[in-house]
């Protein structure tokens, strides 16, 4: 009898400490997975019993106050709307480089491929060029056509010549911003490409460059005054 | 003999830890009403008496026995959750900065800058935290009332990379300089933004990181898990129970997760719809 006993008592002396053990276990994955033990408790619905403000408030009240808040709602978002364009405007996204041409109303007229800053760091000597498309809001200053590019030093710093006096006929170059410009400030400009087959990709020194089809609608489109939008 | 008195000393205490465990770290929190962070903004009430003036007094001196429906504060509070969007988006829309609309219920997460939609990310997956998931409406609205402002921010991939080029001496040199675009590899992409009153966003992927990605996104997890044991243990060392921290996490492809976090700036905004 005692000899079949002796296995069994071995279980259970074994098997007891399974409850500490537990224990520890549980203790454990709590210090670890807190949040998800506190998250695991909102599984149970109307566990807080959250009143509402409006408890016990009057229905005339709570129409009044609806009314009110109806009213606010449209005061606000003709607010919003205020601050939106008036016109035309174009959106510019740099990490896609691609470009959405929308009206007054925000619908869409064209989307397609453009060619944004390349994100480069110039270093000549001491000077540091940064070549990138700046993000934010931009107003369209001014329309030209066939706008020569008068070339700043680091085109020249870029290409390994020596940098022309400030009036020399050597800055002015027909050709490089193709048929359209549109100057959003600060010498950005939206302009056309003799490199169509690098659209869609980032390798401007911070304009945006368009395709010749593109650019045309889009200075057909945008009068001065116009928004851009780069992000 | 022994053996049994080591086993109840052992149980006991182990007992009496996890006991205290669960008390401080789950029981105390959810029952003391640590529900969403206590630095929520203007109460619906608040709000009220801030837009309503003079008017509040009349208000309740009409006031009837007639106590409102059910129905028609569920729609009183559908037209405040409209009102705090409203009042939200046009506060942000005012600066000329970038922010996000995390739009749950039309799973849509949108970058706006004044009032204009720039971009739009479909969401492919949303997982919400139960406090989110299982809040009354109330609460929520009040909570996600005003626009949630960024704390810290850490992500997988740099928000700008910048090459480095030295001027060439020459135009031999020049032309030498490779004339292809360099393009950067689109890295994998995992952001964890913590925001004021609690609340997390993890934007990640779906696409399959590969090896290197993976060991950074790994990384960041991991770092963040380590956080939360420490912030864990602290609450049970020193019973501060913290509010409960709401998550939001969202899968987007990863050219979207990419534009949501480099097009944002440093210190985004967000505004919570749902």
């Amino acid at each position: 009898m005692e000899i079949e006993a002796k296995p069994y008592r071995l279980i259970l002396s074994i098997a007891k400490w399974i409850i500490p053990l537990v224990f520890l276990i549980l203790s454990i994955r709590m210090i670890i997975n807190t949040p998800d033990y506190q998250e695991s408790a909102y599984q149970v619905k109307g566990w807080f019993g959250d009143s509402s403000a409006y408890e016990g408030k009057s229905q005339k009240n709570i129409d009044k106050l609806a009314q009110k808040s109806r009213r606010n709602i449209a005061s606000l978002e003709g607010r919003i709307d205020k601050l939106k364009p008036v016109k035309p405007f174009i959106v510019v996204n740099t990490n896609e480089n691609r470009f959405s041409l929308r009206n007054a109303a925000g619908d869409t007229i064209k989307t397609g491929m453009c060619s944004t800053g390349k994100n480069e760091l110039l270093i000549s000597g001491t000077k540091r060029i940064v070549f990138k498309t700046p993000k934010g809001i931009f107003t369209v200053r001014n329309k030209q056509q066939a706008r020569p590019w008068i070339k700043p030093d680091w085109a020249f710093i870029e290409d390994g010549l020596p940098i022309p006096s400030a009036r020399s006929s050597e800055r002015i170059d027909y050709a490089t911003l193709g048929d359209y410009a549109l100057e959003i400030g600060n010498g950005y400009m939206l302009h056309g490409t003799l490199y169509q087959r690098f659209l869609g990709l980032p390798v401007t020194h911070g304009c945006v460059r368009l395709g010749d089809k593109d650019l045309e609608l889009i200075y057909n489109t945008l009068s001065k005054g116009s928004k851009v939008f780069i992000y | 003999m022994n053996n049994k008195l080591v086993f109840w000393i052992v149980t006991a205490v182990l007992g009496v830890c996890f006991c205290y465990i669960l008390t401080s770290t789950v029981i105390l929190p959810v029952f003391t009403k640590s529900v969403l962070p206590k630095v929520v903004v203007h109460t619906v009430e608040e709000k009220d008496k801030n837009t309503k003036s003079s008017k509040n007094a009349d208000d309740s001196a009409e006031a009837s026995t007639t106590s409102s429906s059910k129905e028609s504060v569920d729609k009183l509070i559908e037209l405040k959750k409209k009102e705090f969007l409203a009042q939200s988006r046009l506060a942000l829309a005012t600066e000329d900065s970038n922010y996000l609309v995390l739009d749950l219920s039309s799973k849509l997460a949108i970058i706006e800058l004044k009032g204009v939609v720039l971009h739009e990310a479909k969401i492919i997956q949303l997982t919400l935290s139960n406090s989110i998931k299982h809040h009354n409406s109330e609460v929520l609205t009040n909570w996600a009332s005003e626009p949630f402002s960024v704390k810290n921010i850490e992500a997988t991939i740099p928000k700008i990379v910048f090459f480095e080029k030295i001027a060439p001496k020459d135009t031999l040199e020049a032309n030498k300089m490779a004339q292809e675009p360099k393009i950067t590899k689109q890295g994998d992409v995992l952001v964890i933004m913590d925001f004021h009153r609690n609340l997390r966003l993890i934007i990640s992927q779906s696409e399959l990181p590969d090896p290197e990605g993976l060991k950074a996104i790994t990384e960041l997890r991991e770092s963040y898990s380590k956080q939360e044991v420490s912030r864990s243990l602290d609450a049970i060392t020193h019973l501060n129970r913290e509010p409960i921290k709401p998550q939001i996490e969202i899968v987007v492809s990863k050219s979207d997760a990419t534009i949501l976090y480099k097009s944002l700036p440093l210190n985004p905004r967000m505004i919570l719809k749902f």
